[in-house]
């Protein structure tokens, strides 16, 4: 049986300006303890920005909290990961939508991005969405396969 | 929660080099706009931003970014960048803001390719 190492961190956030930089540097040094790579942690900690940005700007949620959960593992043989859930309890979005938003509107249309950085950065990402609130479920490989 | 992004200008005879330093928010973004757009109302046309010392941007930070370039570029006027993170890079890329703008890898290619 393979040994793993798992580490948990839960963070319940005020929707406020920035507070996207404490989700991410919460990340960052969990990540660091599993012995990511730099370049791996800049990328999951990109997407933690624009998931909480989201959250902040577009979620309508009346509680205005930020719900972050990091699960960070590395097995004995290496290449460590880290589970990332972001949760808010706002109206939801249609995730086509978001999705096609970009390639729709064209490069006159500058905001809306997060989503498509999101999905750049992690290398995984599943998304669920009902009129109670959104949760996003990341996923960031030191060496994806 | 975070510092105040600081942006230091360089005046070249032939445009300007303007440094920055810390997050490329929407604050970070206008900050870096009110800035430039300083320079292009004194008739610089060619500006350069070094972003060595900011580690983390995000896409509300990028848009403002892109309508700076969009308008020098009205003005006739080119905006470049150096010195990027590898996952500022990246999202750049993402964003489109490569498609409008030159992108060194560092500082002294820049100058040399752009005679500033």
């Amino acid at each position: 049986m393979t040994a793993t190492a798992e580490r948990q961190m839960e963070l319940t956030l005020p929707m406020i300006p920035d507070i996207e930089i404490a989700a991410a540097r919460a990340a960052g040094n969990l990540a660091r303890e599993l012995g990511m790579s730099t370049e791996k942690i800049d990328e999951m900690t990109h997407a933690i920005i624009e998931a909480c940005i989201n959250a902040r700007e577009h979620s309508g949620s009346e509680d205005r909290r930020i719900y972050v959960r990091f699960v960070g593992t590395s097995p004995s043989e290496g290449n460590p990961r880290i589970d990332v859930w972001i949760t808010d309890h706002g109206r939801g979005f249609n995730v086509s939508e978001a999705r096609t938003r970009r390639k729709t509107l064209g490069p006159a249309h500058k905001r809306g991005w997060g989503l498509q950085i999101i999905e750049a950065h992690m290398d995984e990402v599943d998304i669920s969405t009902t009129a109670e609130g959104t949760t996003l479920h990341m996923v960031k490989f030191e060496n994806k396969s | 929660m975070t510092d105040e992004l600081k942006v230091t200008v360089d005046r070249r005879p032939n445009g300007a080099i303007l440094y920055t330093k810390g997050y490329i928010n929407n604050v970070g973004g206008e900050e870096i706009a009110n800035r430039a757009y300083e320079l292009m109302d004194q008739d610089v046309r060619l500006l350069l931003l070094n972003l060595r010392e900011t580690k983390i941007v995000n896409s509300i930070g990028i848009s403002i970014l892109i309508e700076i370039i969009e308008k020098m570029s009205d003005k006739g006027g080119k905006i470049s960048f150096c010195s990027l993170t590898p996952v500022i890079n990246k999202t750049f890329q993402i964003m489109g803001l490569a498609n409008y703008a030159q992108i060194f890898n560092d500082e002294d290619s820049a100058l040399k390719e752009l005679a500033l």
